[in-house]
């Protein structure tokens, strides 16, 4: 094959970063302390992305796939140029975008009018691009109009359909989408993948990453799956799901770390952290049907009077597709701020056996009243749930994902 | 078809090409920051008016005033003043924008890629709009005082831009340590609060004695500071000293600024 039909040519790409940790972790030291004390921080290395290569044909689609903290989001953002690798080379023919940073560089003041122009320039595009478009966006953004007032004074609705008018009139040679990041609702939600979908049919490149594996199928016409920062498949989309959800690439774990994982934006974890969570009462991570999950969650509360908070689990099957929301009572008044631990007992879940992850969110007040989420990591943590029996977890494809046996039935014989 | 190759290292061949693509944003944001700053407020474009007027009634009472000290030429001392704090005005909020557009301007910076120069360059823009209003009201100023200049007033431009250009690299020299060391951000507002006494901004350079003047002229703003106000004032005589010792500074910061912020900016989205 000729050189001139890639896209993308990743070679040998690593991103070391260095994680820089106090050794005495826990208590409050001052800057001041910390920077007497500064030849006790341990510096550890960490390699987000450890060679990875790979190559992108010209009108490919590609799905990256793997857990948190395989190192998706750091390539995409080496390939966007936000920053750059820390050894290899990559070599990019036409020009990127990245769709789902929407918004980005919006000025509250300026008008719906002025940020089409000074978003488009920071997305690349010139002026007279953009004068050509903008009847264009105009209409898409269904902001009519109150294109000429401030955005200050949209609706969050309004606000989102502009700014994404505008990223999906961009004409990138290769897009790069990392739904991880994605904002705003539903609908919202939809409208970007079916525009993906039509730029994916006019035939431009686009690297996709998504725990929607649904979506991947949709999309996607090859995957390469990351694992700790090393490519383990690149190749059929079938396949490479399959490979990604299998319980040898699961890799449960007991314990799980969440600093330093990427939160979707929003999130910036100002009052309250999730930092950890450790299975309890349970060596592997498999679960009975119906058997109680024991979790210890830390967190870490920066406020004093953070008052009421609960806590929530988004239960997902391993390809994606949401299957139960879990939430738990409110908790005793906080008042003071420090590490807490959580200790959680999802005592009755209708969960059918199969392969599963989980998101966590700390949330204020309760499942009743919802003050706003505080904090989320998704794709927290991973179990399996078996058949009653205990004997494997064989569930007909076509049958749902919950498993109810609150039915009550008799049978009586008809007498004739 | 474009073709970008990014290496480690920052080997980035095309770097000065990108700022060449990109230059229309550079404009963009300097449009933002005009507009933004004038519509949140009542007065609008009124207060480019005030502060420096404000400053130069100011100035004139303590310096003039009550301290003595002499104005440059046959000069009245508030038009001495306000020719004064052009320059420095621009210099120095230059130099801290530039200084600190890693920090202001994370948020966008993590998120999209353009070449990172063109923030500070927007921004600095802008600021030179704010100073040719400052320059038209010093031309009312002057008609309404009598006091009139000489041709060589329409040299003004050379020397604001060697003063954006001084405050710009230097900022940028200094943008990469604020990103680590965060304490550089309180200490430069302060150090400018300092330095403007030991610059010729309300008083002449004649002020200070003869032995001392080669020391004093180390100061990187004085010479172009001087300079400036010698466009305005036509009694002043050229200093040449300090004004080649300000043009060797920027020979320094130039370099210095851009190797460092290009060293920055390849990777600061790590640590911020």
């Amino acid at each position: 094959m000729s050189e001139k039909e890639y896209s993308l040519k990743i070679q040998n790409v690593k991103k070391k970063y260095v994680i820089k940790q106090f050794a005495d972790t826990g208590k409050a030291v001052s800057k001041l302390g910390r920077f007497v004390n500064r030849r006790k921080i341990k510096k550890e290395d960490f390699w987000a992305l450890n060679g990875v290569s790979f190559n992108v044909e010209q009108g490919e689609k590609v799905g990256i796939i793997g857990k948190n903290g395989a190192g998706k989001s750091t390539l995409l953002k080496i390939i966007s140029r936000i920053t750059e690798p820390t050894e290899g080379r990559i070599e990019i023919t036409g020009k990127v975008s990245s769709m789902l940073e929407v918004g980005t560089g919006f000025n509250q003041e300026l008008t719906g009018r002025e940020n089409v122009y000074l978003n488009g320039a920071i997305l690349g595009m010139t002026k007279a691009e953009v004068d050509e478009k903008f009847d264009d966006i105009l209409e898409f953004s269904e902001v009519g109009k109150f294109i000429d007032t401030p955005v200050k004074r949209y609706s969050s609705g309004m606000f989102v359909r502009l700014a994404f008018a505008v990223a999906s009139h961009l004409e990138p040679d290769i897009l790069l989408v990392d739904e991880v990041l994605a904002v705003g609702d539903t609908r919202f939600q939809k409208k970007c993948i079916d525009k993906m979908l039509s730029i994916a049919a006019s035939g431009k490149t686009i690297l996709f990453v998504s725990h929607q594996m649904n979506t991947i199928r949709q999309l996607c016409d090859r995957v390469v799956v990351l694992k700790n920062g090393e490519v383990v498949f690149d190749g059929d989309v079938e396949e490479g799901i399959r490979l990604y959800s299998s319980e040898s690439f699961a890799d449960r774990k007991l314990h799980y770390d969440y600093d330093g994982v990427a939160r979707p934006s929003g999130f910036e974890n100002n009052l309250a952290q999730i930092r950890s969570l450790d299975i309890l009462h349970n060596e592997e991570g498999i679960y009975k049907a119906k058997e109680s999950i024991d979790l210890r969650v830390r967190v870490q509360i920066k406020s004093d009077e953070i008052g009421d908070l609960s806590c929530r689990m988004h239960i997902y099957k391993f390809d994606g597709t949401p299957v139960e929301t879990i939430f738990s009572n409110a908790f005793e008044y906080i008042h003071e701020q420090g590490e807490f631990d959580i200790n959680i007992s999802v005592l009755k879940h209708n969960l059918s056996p199969g392969n599963y992850s989980a998101s966590i969110v700390l949330t204020r007040g309760n499942s009743k009243f919802m003050t706003g989420d505080l904090d989320i990591v998704e794709n927290a943590f991973s179990f399996e749930v078996l058949n009653p029996d205990g004997t494997g977890n064989s569930w007909p494809r076509n049958w749902a994902n919950t498993y109810n046996e609150s039915m009550e039935a008799s049978i009586i014989k008809v007498e004739e | 078809m474009r073709k970008t190759v990014i290496e480690a290292n920052g080997k980035n061949l095309q770097y000065w090409k990108d700022i060449w693509n990109y230059r229309e944003l550079a404009l963009n944001f300097a449009k933002r920051d005009i507009t933004v700053r004038y519509k949140q407020t009542k007065i609008g474009l009124g207060w480019a008016l005030i502060s420096p007027i404000v400053n130069m009634v100011i100035m004139t009472f303590i310096f003039g005033n009550l301290a003595g000290l002499s104005s440059d030429g046959a000069a009245p001392y508030y038009i001495m003043v306000y020719a004064g704090n052009i320059p420095w005005g621009l210099l120095t909020r230059s130099l801290q924008s530039s200084a600190n557009t890693f920090i202001s301007n994370a948020g966008i910076m993590k998120k999209v890629y353009f070449p990172r120069i063109l923030s500070p360059v927007g921004a600095i823009s802008a600021f030179l709009v704010d100073s040719l209003i400052s320059m038209a009201i010093l031309t009312l100023l002057m008609f309404v005082s009598g006091y009139m200049p000489s041709f060589r007033m329409l040299l003004f431009p050379v020397f604001m831009i060697l003063c954006v250009a001084i405050g710009l690299f230097a900022g940028l020299f200094l943008a990469s340590f604020n990103v680590k060391w965060r304490d550089l951000a309180q200490m430069i507002p302060f150090a400018i609060s300092i330095g403007m006494y030991l610059t010729p901004v309300a008083y002449s350079i004649d002020t200070i004695p003869e032995k001392y003047r080669l020391l004093y002229s180390l100061n990187p703003a004085c010479g172009i500071v001087n300079a400036f106000k010698w466009s305005i004032i036509k009694e002043m005589s050229f200093d040449t000293v300090s004004f080649v010792i300000s043009l060797i500074w920027l020979a320094v910061f130039v370099p210095l600024g851009i190797h460092f912020f290009r060293k920055t900016e390849r990777t600061f989205v790590d640590i911020v």
